[in-house]
């Protein structure tokens, strides 16, 4: 990858400029209540920016465009149903559970319930969620340091680690809001303002959603050499001529067999790879101009292979290029290829809407309104404001199809938002642009990392220090606890971070979403709605909906390891749908485990009356009571 | 529930009833609930069918794939585009109706 001096001035602008209105926000945090929760004060614009800043991460900002550069329409369910999930939490929970005063969920579950183990058990599946969902952001710093700017990956990881520890720890939520609130404004100007520059360079969207759609495959717009090492796999629809320096040998690999690595999606769907039966592997040895087969390539040794302006792009991976048409259709490679479009297209919805309603990270955020009118005109303000960021990316993804094919070779589909603007000519107009895009990523990434940091060290520090280990400490002390959980919550981040650069880590995400939506949202909405729920039927509920979820993940990633469970998900491909994106299973199963045991149970908790006046008298009453005190 | 609106007494009385969750008061908050729930699920439901018509309808309109608005195919049109305002007028529908409910009920206290 070649360094761009616009995208290591755009990383390190953004780095200061977080820097510096971190420390400008820290003179105003004192108290407890504004490393939580900004001392609940924050009108509800400026708070809608900083939540759809934590809430546009590196999938939202890298991973949509990517993903629909690979897989076309199918992928645009993934921004839809991100923006739907605050639909949901507009409707059924921000107003109420402002009113209710707890400030995350494991006070919600204590405050509804009467339990402290109840909240311990919550305490437990914010920090999991929380630190699944660390990855990929740390993940996404460490690939944009290193395809933009050419350092290495663990320099992005620590890079982004001590900027986010610093403000968060110096300033905590307070000094978050108006980092969160400036990054959401990088974000949506670095995403739309380059759109526009590629339009007026490539052509309008028609003619390029047009042009994509009619070429049976991506082919390659300029002659590109490649670096390939041993073990690389191509996959190739038609035959290929390239030109290798010297020799290489490689393996001809039929189609059909399996082999190479399993790829998942952003929220961790696998990708369905045929398996069909297999004929003998064929070792060659390849020199100078050569032609291979369709079929796939397995690399033995390393080697520098050149291809010509319009060559059909190999893809890096297990599944061969898909045409133009799959790909501008509906249920293309994505949903037709799982076998049951409809069912994979419905299951990947309910997982991703309700899901990321559930994210501890997102839910925190509400408590900083100051009351439930402005927590609903809040919600309201980010579905307006993702909106916006969301028409722009599937952009990117189509001119990257036919602009920038070569990154299916190299499997870094993910890069192209970073690497489109970069080829636009005159030079300093691709390295501003490359600036520009590279600050929006850093924003992306660095803004959810400090919601994340904030949420976990909320956990750690409130949850289980503060009302657990010393429930008497001073206010000095849990600030000063919240501080401390911040530092090790954002080390351990780190050092995960760097174990994970060669990990396919979607698969975790796709874990942290259906332990989500199968426990978090149906407590929620229950708790809220329903006064006859008990605490035997929500703690009940919530872990048979966390263990069923985390079950068919947990299988879907076996047959990763184990050909006879991969031969029998493949022969029941409904089965294998659900498995790998079971929230729409196991949200049914909590609310009826829920439902039935309460019911069943009758135990309903004598405060609910009081609870459920809380949760719904509307404010002017002036009934609330706040957990956190000012 | 309209004509009580402006009087003062049984206002302050109803407030009671609610604050030291009486029967009455029950019931009262019980009727706000069922109100604002009905909202949320209609919002919800409503939402739920914009968008989850769009699977099937390449199934039930085959001609859905290959049809196309200004040069760019329907489908990217109908996800990509035009299922955000869908979300954010529902949104501001849903905020108007619910602080007209809140309101109401405070009326009706106060």
């Amino acid at each position: 990858m070649i360094v761009s001096a616009g995208a290591v001035v755009g990383l390190l602008l953004m780095a200061t400029l977080t820097v510096a209105v971190g420390a400008y926000a820290r003179r105003y945090a004192r108290t407890t209540s504004d490393f939580l929760v900004a001392a609940r004060a924050v009108p509800p614009r400026l708070n809608a920016a900083a939540i759809s800043g934590e809430y546009l991460s590196a999938a939202s900002f890298l991973g949509v465009a990517g993903l629909v550069m690979q897989f076309g329409y199918d992928v645009l369910w993934y921004p839809v149903g991100y923006a739907a999930g605050y639909l949901v939490l507009l409707v059924f929970i921000a107003g109420p559970l402002r009113r209710f005063g707890a400030y995350t969920i494991p006070d919600f579950a204590e405050g509804r319930f009467g339990s402290p183990r109840f909240r311990r058990l919550a305490v437990g599946l914010v920090i999991l969620i929380g630190l699944f969902y660390t990855l990929p952001q740390m993940k996404a710093a460490g690939i944009t340091v290193s395809t933009a700017a050419g350092m290495p990956y663990a320099a992005g990881v620590a890079i982004v680690t001590v900027v986010v520890v610093s403000i968060v720890v110096a300033g905590g939520m307070r000094g978050i809001t108006l980092v969160q609130a400036m990054q959401f404004a990088v974000k949506l100007f670095a995403i739309s303002v380059p759109v526009f520059a590629l339009l007026i360079h490539y052509g309008s969207p028609a003619r390029l959603v047009g042009a994509a759609g009619a070429e049976p495959v991506p082919r390659l717009s300029a002659a590109t050499s490649f670096r390939v090492g041993a073990g690389d796999l191509w996959s190739l629809s038609r035959p290929l001529t390239l030109s290798v320096e010297g020799h290489a040998t490689a393996t001809l690999l039929p189609p059909g067999e399996r082999g190479g690595t399993a790829r998942t999606t952003y929220v961790g769907v696998p990708l369905s790879t045929a398996s069909q039966p297999v004929e003998p592997p064929r070792p060659v040895v390849l020199a100078g101009r050569s032609t291979v087969p369709a079929g796939r390539v397995r690399w033995e040794q390393d080697a520098r292979v050149t291809l010509a302006a319009g060559a059909p792009v190999p893809f890096g991976s297990d599944t061969p290029p898909s045409s133009g048409s799959a790909w501008l259709h509906p249920f293309g490679p994505l949903a037709g290829g799982s076998g049951h479009p409809l069912l994979f297209t419905y299951s990947l919805i309910v997982g991703i809407v309700f899901g990321t309603m559930g994210l501890p990270h997102i839910l925190v955020r509400f408590y900083t309104n100051p009351d439930a009118r402005a927590a609903r005109r809040t919600a309201w303000y980010v579905l307006v404001l993702v909106s916006l960021f969301y028409l722009w990316p599937p952009l990117y993804g189509v001119i990257g199809r036919l602009h920038a094919a070569q990154l299916y070779t190299t499997n870094l589909t993910d890069a192209v938002v970073l690497i489109l603007p970069r080829q636009l000519g005159p030079p300093w107009l691709g390295e501003a642009l490359a600036a520009v895009v590279a600050a929006g990523a850093f924003a992306a990434f660095s803004s959810t990392l400090s919601g994340l940091l904030v949420s976990l060290a909320g956990a750690l520090g409130h949850d289980i220090y503060g009302r657990w280990l010393r429930p008497g400490a001073s206010a000095r002390a849990r600030s000063r606890a919240f501080q401390l959980c911040a530092l090790a919550a954002g080390t351990v981040a780190a050092l995960l971070g760097l174990s994970v650069e060669h990990f396919d880590i979607s698969i975790l995400v796709g874990w942290a979403f259906a332990i989500a939506a199968s426990s978090f949202f149906p407590l929620l909405a229950l708790g809220i709605w329903w006064r006859r729920l008990t605490l035997l039927g929500a703690a009940t509920g919530a872990t048979v909906g966390g263990l069923a979820a985390t079950a068919g993940i947990v299988t879907t990633m076996l047959a990763f390891a184990s050909a006879p469970l991969a031969r029998l998900l493949d022969a029941h491909s409904a089965l294998a749908v659900v498995l790998a994106q079971p929230a729409i299973l196991t949200i049914p199963l909590a609310f009826a485990v829920m439902v039935g045991l309460s019911l069943l149970d009758g135990r309903v908790p004598p405060e609910v009356g009081a609870t459920m006046l809380q949760l719904h008298a509307p404010d002017r009453l002036g009934l609330r009571r706040d957990y956190v005190p000012d | 529930m309209a004509p009580h609106r402006r009087d003062p007494e049984r206002a302050g009385r109803r407030l009671r009833d609610l604050l030291e969750q009486t029967q009455v008061g029950a019931v009262f908050l019980g009727a706000l609930m069922r109100r604002q729930l009905r909202l949320s699920l209609a919002i919800t439901i409503a939402f739920l069918v914009g968008l989850g018509i769009q699977p099937v309808l390449p199934v039930i309109w085959p001609g859905y794939g290959d049809a196309s608005v200004l040069g760019l195919p329907l489908p990217w049109v109908v996800l990509g585009a035009l299922t955000y305002p869908l979300l954010v007028v529902l949104g501001l529908l849903y905020v108007r109706r619910a602080e007209g409910i809140d309101d109401d009920f405070t009326d009706l206290l106060q």
